[in-house]
């Protein structure tokens, strides 16, 4: 089984799904009202909103008939730090290589 | 914000102060990455490359706080000293074990200080790879437009 992480980045790597998580970002809404600005049909949307719901991205109301969908923040929040793990750990090597850059070209000119 | 939401790639850029040929060697050449792989207070003792595309890496860092972390991928791009591409992948259990990633990083000099560009994105699946034929900053062009559009539409 894929770890939840891989779940929602293959969820994220839609950019329709990223433009309704887009629209999502600004409150709930209806299948409907998601699918308006999309040149895609109905059943098409409730496929993305189906993945999304299943890597918990997004969530749905239950009781409701019209099921609006709300974006669950948490799973974004694992993208985040595991971006910012990455962040840290190539800014810290970078710094590396530029110090160990002076003392390569150190050693060249005493050459 | 709507662009910051799906933000799952990662863009530095550094300029370093040598030729191009040598901030190459320092990503292709194992003594060399040994020197400077890892964080702050990681020393990197194992980096085993075979430098040709379809070749492997694989290499660990180590701390006295987190223990050893290997680390590995296949190179699927190489143009000397202007381009590099491979795949980065965890071996450990951690959080972001399992998840591989593709990393993109060009070289160019200019006036004998070289300009390093490093972009890493998950790497996870066909989907993926289709929508970047497409271009993936068209993806968040879009979504910027899309929110933009969205905007307005509230305004008015």
């Amino acid at each position: 089984m894929p770890d939840t992480l891989s779940v929602t980045l293959s969820a994220l790597a839609d950019p329709t799904r990223r433009a309704i998580l887009a629209r999502l970002a600004r409150g709930e809404a209806t299948v409907n009202e998601i699918a308006k600005p999309f040149d895609i049909s109905l059943p098409a949307v409730s496929r993305h909103l189906k993945v999304l719901e299943a890597a918990r991205l997004i969530s749905r109301g239950r009781e409701a008939q019209w099921r609006p969908c709300r974006l669950e923040p948490r799973a974004l929040k694992a993208v985040d730090g595991w971006l910012s793990r990455y962040r840290r750990f190539w800014t810290q090597s970078f710094d590396k290589m530029d110090a160990y850059l002076a003392e390569l070209k150190a050693k060249e000119k005493r050459k | 914000m709507s662009a910051r939401l799906a933000d799952d790639e990662l863009l530095i850029t550094r300029t370093f102060d040598a030729p191009a040929s040598l901030v190459f060697a320092l990503w292709s050449k194992p003594e060399h990455m040994k020197r400077w792989m890892g964080p702050a207070n990681f020393t990197c003792p194992e980096a085993k490359i075979d430098f040709r595309v379809g070749g492997a890496y694989r290499a660990m860092i180590t701390s006295p706080a987190h223990g050893e972390n290997w680390f590995g991928g296949v190179y699927r791009e190489i143009v000397e000293n202007k381009r590099l591409v491979f795949t980065f992948t965890w071996d450990n259990d951690g959080p972001s074990a399992g998840v591989e990633t593709l990393v993109t990083i060009t070289f160019e000099e200019k006036g004998g200080k070289t300009v390093q560009t490093f972009h890493q994105r998950p790497f996870l699946n066909v989907e993926r790879r289709d929508s970047h034929v497409g271009g993936w900053t068209s993806a968040f062009d879009k979504l910027a437009a899309y929110a933009a559009q969205i905007a307005k539409e509230h305004i008015a």
